[in-house]
């Protein structure tokens, strides 16, 4: 059923005279523009973009949206993304009027709902984290990083102090080391042993006084819990420095242990991952941040506040850090977190943490006969598989194998992340799946692998296209369409 | 009440193939001291009826742009989404994927990403765009970070009063965390005067950042104020309302190098405040620089073609803490909306649309300043807001007044600028109708509303 014209750009479908919106009349006098804004202003022309009747713009993007894998079609254990389900309940209630037709500067007296939910949820995000003082601020996750990591600063500056580094364990994602250079401070790389933890004879080696705050991923993105968390926690804040956590794993511990109670002084969600936020091809997430109640006056303004019954907005904070962004937050995110937070409570979120957990371990349990997992034959919400052997002895590749998935119709695991094992494929299933599922893709992955190597070199074979050539794109740059 | 559905068999069957006799065996390696041993203190679990119900409640005690007359800008408009956006944008193959690593089973979200950044391109007449930031305060931020790597300098930029405050707040953010200064110079008239301007901008100006039509709507002179900074070797970073390049020159005829804006207006709800679109394009030259996302045309192994992310070396994923930016997390469902309203918008609509903001915005203009209590602030040209001055100094009254007739009739500057206490920043959208913009008028007038 494949409809040739869908691969062509909506550019070359446009025809000088079509279009699809026909604005309304004029109803105030319609004085001449040139009289309204002068020459220097005005452009001739407006700007050249696609001439398109409606009907050939929906068939064009339904046929693009066709292109895609997704949550919604297919199983897609992209690890540390957290793919689950996006209940379409959220979709709706995010969508109502009264929370979608909201300006972000409206007088605090006409929008008490929406005050309410949001305060509402400050306080669960700082129940399930342990970490009672929070902003919904942040945009996403590394923005969420970013914004903590500014907070630290803040609180080392009120102390007197410079510091001027931030650790992060070799298993950290590209984020905190990113984010840490945003926020001015410098980063140094805390070993991994070989069974997936942190190092803590070199974490001793590196701590000294300029250590302002340690980055650690908990469930990290090997899937293991790090136990000596609190050790760790003990040992950094013994030299004055935070502790922070990285959030992404958190569908791993949801009601099980929280943060704060390990150690951690601050942290991030990632509620696009943890609490149903569908991706979007890319985004937007959220990235509210959670603090000890110490830290909590430094936040970004503003935060939610109540008094008896009537909230507010509260930008009068002396010594936040300031506005990390434009507006309130990225509120349809948070109004999607909010009612999954609602949906499952107490109980069901610890549920929902376990089965992501069964599930998890159900599928390493196949795997690991097939790839095998070097950390070892228990994990937590997910787990990293290497292909090194099947390279070593075959020449297939993690991209091969994540490649030839496709053709199962399964979207690859993330491969090539964590950068500490060799060929990574790292699978997280999440709890929303079924066995029947989680048995297809163990069952396609043993297939795969008996496969020919030329197969999989080429793989996939099935899917629109295959193997594009990156080398060519980043070389010889075609970033828009030019008409010929 | 999760979306989970293990029956007690599976559930059996998976624990035994596991080793573990029940879900508790699998939190083992979290040692039982950090353990929480309580339930966690959350609101009971509601079935989605109830849930409805329960949103539908917090709902119906705000008052929206749906149930009132919304004259709010600022940074957040509310213009017309055609009803194609929304239908497109909700298809779950678009909104449930990730982002798009793995690109033969994503080729529709990577062209998507491809022709927005081409309508990008045709709409600011800039050279290069990426695939979305998150939104136009941190575009801001990283317009300007993007012009301290390329001219290396990096402790001073230079902005003026009538840029977004907020977008100056977040800079003021960031840079207490960089040692740079962000020198604000005033706009007292409503623009920057070229004088003042030229005075702050040096040779360790890394750029100037203006905003077109500016924070109080009224327009500045872009190609003369490129002309400063060029001069002494700063950028230009012009931060524009995508809506009004319906009919103003686009900057990259003006000699702007980095546009940024908040693509709000193009198809995505007001939402209290996001999640809205980060813009950000420039010129060739600095293409190496930019952060987020990029998707680039290539051909597959057989030589068709197709579509990749790219220019991945700048990205924190694979250069850490030499990647251009930390951003990972993006707004590409709302690039995609930017890119299926301009589509459906076309050179005539986004034209016809920026006109009757225009027209509209002007007639109120004239209407509220045709009585004794209200005045136009600065005078000068604007195009869909604009600065009404109070002669009452009565601001918040008529602000509270309105609100009780269903209209929400204006911004209060006071909050950003102190001296502007007595002035009101209004948004006049191709949604008003004139019935809307008369009741308007006659509420700040004080006057009863004609029938
Ligand atoms: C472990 C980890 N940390 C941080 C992030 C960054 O989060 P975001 O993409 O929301 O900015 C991610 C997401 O990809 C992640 O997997």
């Amino acid at each position: 059923m494949r409809n040739v014209r869908a691969s062509q750009l909506i550019f070359e479908l446009s025809k000088a005279g079509r279009r699809a919106a026909h604005l309304p009349h004029c109803d105030v006098p319609c004085r001449d523009v040139k009289e309204l804004i002068g020459d220097e202003h005005r452009a001739d022309a407006p700007p050249p973009l696609p001439e398109v009747a409606e009907p050939e713009i929906v068939r064009h993007f339904t046929n693009l949206s066709q292109l895609n894998m997704s949550v919604d079609t297919h199983f897609y254990p992209l690890g540390s993304c957290t793919m689950k389900h996006n209940p379409k309940r959220n979709e709706r209630l995010a969508s109502l009027p009264g929370i979608i037709d909201v300006h972000p500067c409206q007088p605090d007296a006409t929008i008490q709902g929406l005050l309410q939910l949001l305060f509402e949820l400050q306080v669960m995000l700082g129940e399930i984290s342990g970490l009672p003082a929070v902003s919904l601020q942040p945009a996403a996750g590394a923005h969420g990083e970013l914004a903590a990591l500014m907070v630290a600063a803040a609180c080392f500056r009120d102390r007197g102090e410079r510091r001027t580094k931030v650790l992060a364990p070799d298993t950290a994602h590209g984020t905190n080391p990113a984010s840490a250079r945003m926020a001015g401070f410098d980063t140094v790389t805390v070993k991994s042993t070989p069974a997936g933890l942190v190092d803590l004879d070199d974490l001793r080696a590196k701590l000294d006084d300029q250590i302002g705050v340690f980055m650690i991923t908990n469930p990290n993105t090997l899937g293991i819990f790090d136990g000596q968390v609190a050790k760790i926690a003990e040992l950094v804040h013994a030299r004055g420095g935070l502790i922070y956590l990285d959030g992404a794993n958190m569908n791993a511990i949801l009601g099980i242990t929280r943060p704060g109670d390990f150690g951690a002084d601050m942290m991030h969600y990632n509620p696009h991952k943890t609490f149903s936020g569908p991706h979007g091809g890319g985004g937007p997430g959220a990235g509210p941040i959670c603090v000890t109640a110490a830290l909590g006056e430094y936040l970004p303004v503003p935060v939610v506040r109540r008094d008896g019954d009537r909230y507010s907005l509260d930008f009068d904070r002396p010594r936040s850090i300031g506005r990390v962004r434009t507006f309130f937050g990225n509120v349809g995110v948070l109004v999607r977190a909010y009612c999954y937070l609602l949906t499952h409570g107490a109980e069901g979120l610890r549920e929902a943490s376990a089965l992501a957990l069964l599930n998890a371990n159900y599928l390493l349990s196949r795997v690991r006969h097939i790839l095998p997992v070097p950390q070892g034959d228990r994990c937590m919400h997910e787990f990293v598989a290497s292909a090194a052997a099947l390279k070593k002895e075959r020449g297939v590749s993690a991209m091969d194998v994540a490649k030839r998935l496709l053709d199962y119709g399964f979207h690859s695991p993330t491969v090539y992340f964590p950068l500490t094992v060799p060929e990574a494929v790292m699978i997280e299933p999440t709890e929303t799946e079924s066995k029947e599922t989680l048995d297809a893709f163990a069952e396609a992955l043993f297939r795969i692998t008996e496969e020919p190597a030329d197969l999989l070199h080429e793989a996939p074979h099935t899917t629109p296209v295959s193997r594009p050539d990156e080398v060519q794109a980043a070389r010889r740059t075609i970033l828009k369409w030019t008409p010929c | 009440m999760g979306y989970t559905f293990h029956t007690s068999e599976d559930q059996r069957i998976m624990l035994e193939a596991v080793g573990a006799n029940s879900l508790d065996d699998l939190i083992e390696q979290i040692p039982p001291e950090i353990r929480l041993q309580r339930p966690l203190d959350l609101p009971p679990a509601r079935g989605e009826l109830e849930l409805t119900q329960h949103l539908e409640n917090l709902a119906r005690k705000n008052i929206g742009a749906g149930s009132a007359v919304c004259f709010l800008g600022g940074g957040s408009y509310d213009h017309f989404v055609p009803a194609v956006v929304d239908a497109l944008a909700s298809r779950g193959e678009f909104y449930t994927s990730y982002t798009p690593y793995q690109p033969e089973v994503s080729q529709g979200n990577l062209q998507v990403m491809f022709e927005y950044q081409t309508l990008i391109c045709q709409l600011t007449g800039m050279d290069v765009s990426n695939a979305s930031l998150y939104d136009g305060g941190t575009a801001a931020v990283e317009a300007v970070l993007l012009s301290m790597s390329v001219t290396k300098r990096s402790r001073k930029v230079v902005t003026v009063a009538s840029v977004h405050p907020e977008y100056r707040q977040v800079i003021g953010t960031y840079f207490a965390h960089l040692d740079a200064e962000l020198v604000t110079v005033p706009a007292t008239a409503g623009v920057v005067s070229l004088e003042d301007l030229a005075a702050a901008v040096d040779d360790q100006t890394a750029c100037v950042l203006l905003q077109q039509p500016n924070f109080f709507g009224c327009l500045e002179q872009v190609e003369a104020i490129a002309k400063i900074a060029h001069d002494r070797g700063a950028l230009l970073v012009l931060a524009v309302d995508p809506v009004s390049l319906g009919l103003l020159k686009r900057p990259g005829d003006l000699g702007v190098d980095v546009v940024v804006a908040e693509g709000q207006s193009l198809g995505t709800p007001m939402s209290f405040g996001g999640p809205y679109l980060g813009i950000m394009a420039c010129r060739e030259p600095f293409l190496r620089r930019m952060p987020g996302r990029i998707a680039g045309q290539t051909v597959d192994r057989r030589g068709k073609r197709c579509w990749v992310l790219t220019l991945q070396t700048r990205e924190q994923h694979i250069r850490r803490e030499k990647a251009t930016s930390n951003i990972c997390t993006n707004q590409g469902l709302f690039a995609l909306r930017a890119a299926i309203y301009l589509t459906a918008m076309g050179p005539q609509g986004l034209r016809e649309t920026a006109e009757l903001c225009l027209r509209k915005s002007r007639y109120a203009l004239e209407r509220v300043t045709g009585g004794e209590r209200w005045k136009s602030a600065f005078g000068l040209p604007t195009f869909k807001e604009f600065v009404v001055r109070d002669r009452q100094c009565k601001v918040r009254e008529a602000l509270d007044e309105a609100v009780r007739a269903g209209i929400l009739a204006g911004l209060p500057l006071g909050r950003w600028y102190p001296d502007l206490d007595d002035c009101l920043l209004v948004a006049v959208t191709e949604k008003r109708t004139k019935d809307e913009i008369d009741r308007w008028s006659d509420c700040l007038l004080g006057r009863r509303p004609t029938a």
